[in-house]
């Protein structure tokens, strides 16, 4: 078969396909200086629109570090967004306010929502679904509870052990790193998750009631190691230590979460119930204290003076 | 004439992708700050799943573009990637798929929470009221300068 194409970059100068004598030829145009000119800007641009294309994930790394430590749950097929995790924590705090009821003292619900947030504003997470809320439970136990999503409760029992502001700080930044380091959604036991990926990936059919079972177990999952399991001794560790750090930044006294602890201590060889799902407080008081730098000098009056003022024992 | 056509259509998809990075709110209220610091005057706030246009980044924080041209700081933990979260698409809302929809209602939602509500073992009722108990920034922001804090 005879060969229908033959390229030529010679004349005609105006390019394109011409039949000459039964045969079809191709004729590129004469490459003058627009032309290569022209050529090597569309290039460029290509180049441009390659490098904004590749750009994309580079924000998303970026937008990644700037939530560093807010992954979601490892190794499970559904992961869970914020708008998820709001609702579990809602459930989760539902579930634990059945069993400690609330202590309604606005005065000191709205001290404790303002220093939670000016701890907050200093942590990784500062944005959270639905914003973070602190409240009281009329409890006399020493106890604190972080619920997914943001919602934070502490015991009446640790409104009366805590001797200044500073102290109340500790434990609140404590529980705030619970939440930014999402350890509470890690209490949810994988198969779920992996149930639940099935389900939304279309795999098999969940059914409305399967859905709400694997809501319900997961809200136990957190509970049952808030309540009573507790976090690993790791994540405790970085949760205090953590605290410790963000309290610096907000400009309390990082040494007030060692004080607060001692107090904890105290209970504990009264062999009272303090923090019963966390471990022993000799043992923080011990990494704690070894972590502690030089105290740095702070003025509390203020400070002191309106914890005075919101804290009715 | 067709050639200046092209070579300007070119151009303006170029400049889109180079301008367009574009991440979502997949919180409930976003604030549009005037600088990257929380205590600063908010310009606007800005709801979940609305795009913002990313012109730079500066740490933990974005500057960003919204719908009506504002330009002001936004945290990174307020935004996800686009078409990375469903947090940020509201049933009925335009923007999302069926397919995103049917995604979204198998998971953790307020439909699963209606159907806890008035057991014994959930005290929804006080939730919603640790939820009313909320502090402005601006308060915020007067609590730390007088407490002496940072």
């Amino acid at each position: 078969m005879k060969k229908l194409l033959q390229l030529s970059c010679e004349v005609p100068r105006k390019g394109g396909i011409r039949a000459i004598d039964g045969k079809f030829k191709i004729y590129f145009k004469k490459l003058t200086n627009f032309r290569i000119c022209y050529m090597a800007l569309m290039l460029l641009l290509c180049l441009c629109q390659f490098l904004a294309a590749i750009k994309i994930p580079i924000t998303l790394g970026q937008l990644n570090k700037a939530k560093k430590g807010v992954e979601l749950v490892a190794g499970t097929t559904h992961t869970i967004n914020e708008e998820e995790e709001y609702y579990i924590g809602r459930a989760v705090a539902a579930n634990i306010l059945s069993q400690y009821p609330l202590w309604k003292n606005q005065t000191l619900c709205r001290y404790l929502n303002l220093i939670g947030k000016a701890l907050v504003l200093k942590s990784e997470r500062p944005e959270i679904f639905a914003g973070y809320h602190f409240a009281v439970m009329d409890s006399r136990e020493a106890n604190a509870f972080s619920a997914p999503g943001g919602i934070i409760l502490i015991s009446r029992g640790i409104i009366d052990m805590a001797e200044n502001e500073d102290e109340i700080a500790a434990i609140l930044a404590h529980e705030i790193r619970h939440i930014v380091n999402k350890d509470p959604l890690k209490a949810i036991q994988s198969q779920r998750m992996k149930a639940l990926g099935t389900f939304a990936a279309g795999e098999a059919l969940g059914s409305s009631n399967e859905v709400l079972n694997i809501f319900k177990n997961s809200v136990l999952d957190i509970t049952g190691t808030l309540l009573q399991k507790g976090y690993s001794r790791g994540q405790e560790k970085d949760a205090d230590l953590q605290a410790m750090d963000l309290l610096a930044a907000a400009g309390y006294n990082p040494a007030a979460l060692l004080t607060i602890l001692e107090k904890c201590r105290g209970i504990e060889k009264k062999k009272a119930k303090a923090f019963s799902a966390h471990p022993a407080a000799a043992k923080r008081v011990a990494y704690v204290g070894e972590a502690l730098g030089k105290a740095p000098a702070i003025d509390m009056s203020v400070r002191n003076a309106r914890f005075s003022k919101s804290v009715s024992r | 004439m067709k050639k200046k056509a092209c070579l300007l259509a070119f151009l303006a998809m170029t400049a889109l992708l180079l301008a367009g990075k574009v991440l979502v709110v997949q919180v409930l209220h976003a604030q549009l700050l005037a600088k990257p610091d929380f205590l600063s005057s908010n310009l606007a706030t800005i709801q979940k799943g609305a795009c913002l246009e990313i012109i730079e980044t500066k740490g933990s924080w974005f500057l960003v573009k919204n719908a009506d041209g504002l330009k002001g700081y936004v945290h990174g933990s307020a935004l996800a990637g686009r078409g990375t979260s469903l947090s940020g698409i509201a049933p009925g809302k335009k923007g999302a798929s069926e397919e995103e929809l049917a995604l979204a209602a198998k998971g953790f939602n307020e439909g699963n929470e209606r159907k806890l509500r008035g057991s014994r073992e959930y005290d929804f009722t006080a939730v919603d009221w640790v939820m009313a108990q909320a502090v402005a920034n601006p308060d915020v922001g007067d609590f730390v300068r007088e407490g002496k804090l940072k």
